[in-house]
């Protein structure tokens, strides 16, 4: 049963509470009220709420690089000009979680910290080289530390966050205007959907050739995953028909999905093919 | 920094009436709700956020009150179904609502109303897409969705909308 209650309002009382506490951290809480609810977790004892941290709440634009703080809520991404400029996968993947009343209280860094397979935001982050901002109490004060988003996942449900740790801030550059960038996730139905399978892309042409490619796939794999191999196979080219095929059959091979309630292991296979092809396509004009 | 054990003071407004509770830390607002301020139209569905029977305004945004703790809505502004009519004087949503039909068993209505009542607040003139995407968080399992529909939208084209 959950005995105490904190209201932060620095980032300092954050992390300061959660090492008295032991609590856990809480923002949004749409993973952890209805995991509470449903006892798949015991109730911590102690919970450490994070969202009246100013600092946390904030989406700014300083030397070229995109901060979002942890607690950015999901209709603040989708809604906000600074994300729907520099960032406007994420601004889409933002407005497709869940529904309003989701979207209203769910956060950016619990939707990362949440480390689920299938986060909506994982993906551009992953595609944007996201860098994280992590905060800890030690005993000679706030130590803060940074770590690329490739870093970040360990497995479903797990992080690289160490006990203690907080998650505060979310860095990244601007797409430049003249990339072609996309994101798309399947779901059996537009609402309330945890996807099935989810795609991003980013492609940087020279004379149309592919000089810098990002693939990042969603519900795949243990984690949000960044396609290597898929990247690869675009790197250098134009293109055509047959690197689009390339690039899906790449693609197909280094995701490792399963089978579970929402769909079998071969109908991710099928419909990550079929949705980079619709973006490759899309990109290329045909 | 507000760090409280076992039991809760908290005051914030509920359909512009202050209140006061004392709640455990775990306690949600749907419970504090139904519970202890016995505003028993909040439904709770599910309990987890699938369904929206619980949906209000929490400070002007519409949310699902299962999932919101009582304790941090310490100096906060709740609307709950309670607040838009009542017999004898609905608010045009509910009238709309009443004379589209769109109601059959009932259980999901005040969360209907709630969430689109938070559409018009932001957009009185609604297209359906709107409309269907603003309810997307709320189930309905007799209607059949079209005249829930039907309502909002003829409440928006009614003008009658009021804050």
């Amino acid at each position: 049963m959950t005995k105490t209650y904190v209201e932060a309002q620095t980032i300092e009382e954050a992390v300061r509470a959660v090492s008295r506490t032991g609590g856990t951290i809480f923002a949004g809480g749409t993973d952890l009220m209805p995991r509470w609810s449903r006892n798949l977790v015991p109730k911590p004892t102690a919970v450490v709420d994070i969202k009246g941290v100013e600092q946390l709440r904030s989406i700014k634009l300083a030397n070229g690089d995109v901060s979002v703080g942890a607690c950015v809520l999901m209709s603040e991404l989708e809604a906000h000009p600074i994300i729907r400029a520099a960032a406007p996968i994420l601004a889409e993947a933002a407005a497709r979680v869940a529904c309003p009343q989701i979207r209203n209280r769910a956060t950016v860094g619990g939707n990362l910290c949440n480390a689920s397979p299938a986060a909506d935001a994982a993906i551009p982050l992953i595609l944007l080289d996201a860098v994280l901002e992590i905060a800890a109490c030690r005993p000679n004060g706030i130590a803060t530390r940074e770590i690329p988003i490739a870093g970040f996942f360990r497995g479903p449900g797990s992080t690289a966050l160490q006990p203690g740790e907080v998650l505060t801030c979310i860095r990244f550059k601007p797409l430049p205007t003249e990339s072609f960038c996309a994101w798309d996730k399947f779901g059996t139905r537009p609402a309330m959907e945890i996807a099935v399978a989810s795609v991003g892309v980013v492609l940087h042409r020279v004379d149309g050739r592919v000089v810098e490619a990002r693939v990042a796939y969603g519900s795949v794999a243990p984690i949000p995953l960044r396609g290597h191999q898929a990247e690869s196979a675009l790197i250098g080219q134009l293109l055509s028909e047959e690197v689009v095929d390339q690039c899906v059959t790449a693609a197909r091979k280094e995701i490792s999905p399963i089978t579970d309630i929402r769909a079998t292991e071969g109908y991710r296979r099928e419909i990550i093919g079929v949705l980079l092809r619709r973006m490759l396509e899309n990109a290329a004009g045909f | 920094m507000r760090q409280v054990s076992d039991t809760i003071d908290v005051a914030f407004t509920v359909n512009d009436e202050t209140v006061h509770l004392s709640v455990s830390p775990d306690t949600s607002l749907v419970d504090a709700l139904r519970e202890d301020l016995e505003l028993t139209g909040t439904k709770q569905g599910c309990g987890e956020g699938e369904c929206g029977a619980c949906s209000v305004l929490l400070n002007g945004k519409v949310v699902n009150s299962c999932l919101v703790l009582a304790a941090e809505c310490a100096g906060a502004e709740v609307l709950t179904i309670e607040g838009l009519g009542r017999l004898g004087k609905l608010h045009p949503l509910q009238e709309a609502f009443v004379q589209n039909g769109a109601v059959q068993c009932g259980f999901c209505t005040p969360g209907m109303v709630m969430a689109a009542y938070a559409l018009l607040k932001e957009n009185p003139s609604p297209s359906e897409a709107d409309v269907r995407r603003a309810l997307e968080g709320n189930l309905c399992r007799c209607t059949g969705y079209r005249k829930i529909i039907d309502a909002v939208l003829a409440a928006a084209n009614g003008g009658s909308r009021h804050d």
